[in-house]
């Protein structure tokens, strides 16, 4: 599966936050519409550094090869699914 | 299919949890076809726990009473869901984390400052044990929904899932993702206290210079706080991010933000939300996940603050 990037646009606030922390420069403002949109999927790197930045929590990654995290919070990571 | 039945307790919290079941208004019908409520505080005289499918627990655990009721509803009920933010993550009841029980007798009850000092009560009410817990120290829980209270729409589609036996629809957004406020970076040099002027009412708080815990929060509520003028308080909790992520904090997230849509220093923000500390971080400060913080130093926070004053100035 090949890596694929998505903003949930009802909720991008258009604060331009991914387009200044993107190293690749994925994203470009619509000013019209004020939404920060995908323009160069191709160039995605998944670094995630959009995703945890957008204070939305808007942008989502897929087909990613998930590095692991050693520095997670374990007892949370287990209670995660659970969450309504 | 059997028919659901259900059971609510509420622990040591504000009643809300419960108040919003009410607020489904006609929705509740619905409901109510499909599954029949037995203990519930607000709605029955059913005083024992009773078997049921389904345990709504709202509150978390103060005294031995909460601890016992929690139990039985362990025991009562297949599936428990703790309810709202004080039975997931403590609530603001876990600000009284910060003192010792003793502590908050005197201040409550002994030498109170503003009502007339009283002996404490020592019958009818079991004593505050050492600390707060949210309840999946004491009981395992099976299902979270977070929220202050959760919007009713959240505990309808959490109920109806329940009931029609599938994965409820949810989204892990923040509570940003439903604010309508414009998000555009300012030239503003200086954080503004809440009672400071008058905020911009199309404006993101953050971007004006107030504190807004919006992108820090779990969107259980539909963004009404900011959206009718009021800064979010992050009372549903921290975002997923915060919580799975040790190096990441509700403190150092609002910086990162604020000093990209500003012209403050990323720094001062921090200090800033340290000095409001025991505020910003009520809801969840009873959980592990945040109180065991590495990160978490509220007690020195609170100290600092109190030296700064003590001197004359506040930062």
């Amino acid at each position: 599966m090949s890596l694929e990037i998505a903003v949930h646009e009802p909720s991008c606030r258009g604060c331009e936050l991914c387009i200044d922390v993107c190293p690749t420069k994925v994203f470009e403002l619509d000013a019209e519409q004020r939404l920060c949109v995908v323009k160069h999927a191709e160039d995605c790197i998944a670094c995630l550094s959009c995703a945890y930045i957008c204070p939305s929590t808007a942008i989502s990654h897929s087909g990613y090869h998930a590095v692991k995290n050693f520095y997670r919070d374990a007892e949370f990571c287990e209670k995660m699914g659970k969450f309504l | 299919m059997s028919e659901v039945t259900i059971n609510t307790e509420w622990l040591s919290d504000c009643s809300g949890c419960h108040i919003a079941i009410v607020d489904l208004h006609e929705k509740i019908m619905n409901v109510l076809q499909a599954v029949k409520i037995q203990r519930c505080p607000v709605l029955t005289d059913i005083k024992d726990y009773p078997k049921a499918t389904v345990g709504l627990v709202s509150g978390a655990i103060r005294n031995e009473h909460d601890r016992h009721a929690a139990i039985e509803m362990r025991k009562a009920c297949d599936i428990v869901v703790a309810w709202g933010s004080c039975a997931v993550f403590g609530g603001p009841a876990g600000a009284g984390n910060i003192h010792t029980p003793e502590e908050i007798v005197r201040a409550v009850y002994l030498e109170n400052k503003t009502t007339v000092s009283a002996a404490a009560p020592s019958s009818e009410v079991s004593p505050l044990e050492s600390v707060v817990s949210p309840i999946d120290q004491v009981i395992e829980v099976d299902l979270y929904l977070p929220g202050c209270p959760p919007h009713p729409a959240f505990i309808f589609e959490a109920l109806s899932a329940l009931v029609e036996g599938r994965q409820p629809e949810v989204n892990r957004r923040s509570v940003c993702a439903k604010c309508k406020r414009q998000m555009v970076k300012t030239e503003v040099t200086a954080i503004k206290s809440n009672s400071e002027g008058i905020p911009d009412a199309e404006q993101c708080f953050l971007s004006q210079g107030y504190t807004c815990m919006g992108s820090v929060t779990i969107d259980r509520c539909l963004a009404p706080c900011p959206g009718n003028g009021v800064p979010c308080t992050g009372c549903a909790g921290a975002t997923m991010q915060i919580l799975t992520e040790p190096n990441r904090d509700i403190r150092t997230e609002i910086a990162e933000r604020m000093s990209r849509l500003t012209r403050i220093d990323r720094e001062a923000i921090v200090l800033s939300l340290e000095r409001g500390a025991k505020s910003h971080y009520s809801y969840t400060m009873a959980s592990s996940m945040i109180g065991k913080k590495p990160t978490f130093h509220i007690k020195k926070w609170i100290e600092d603050e109190n030296e700064d004053y003590e001197a004359g100035g506040l930062a």
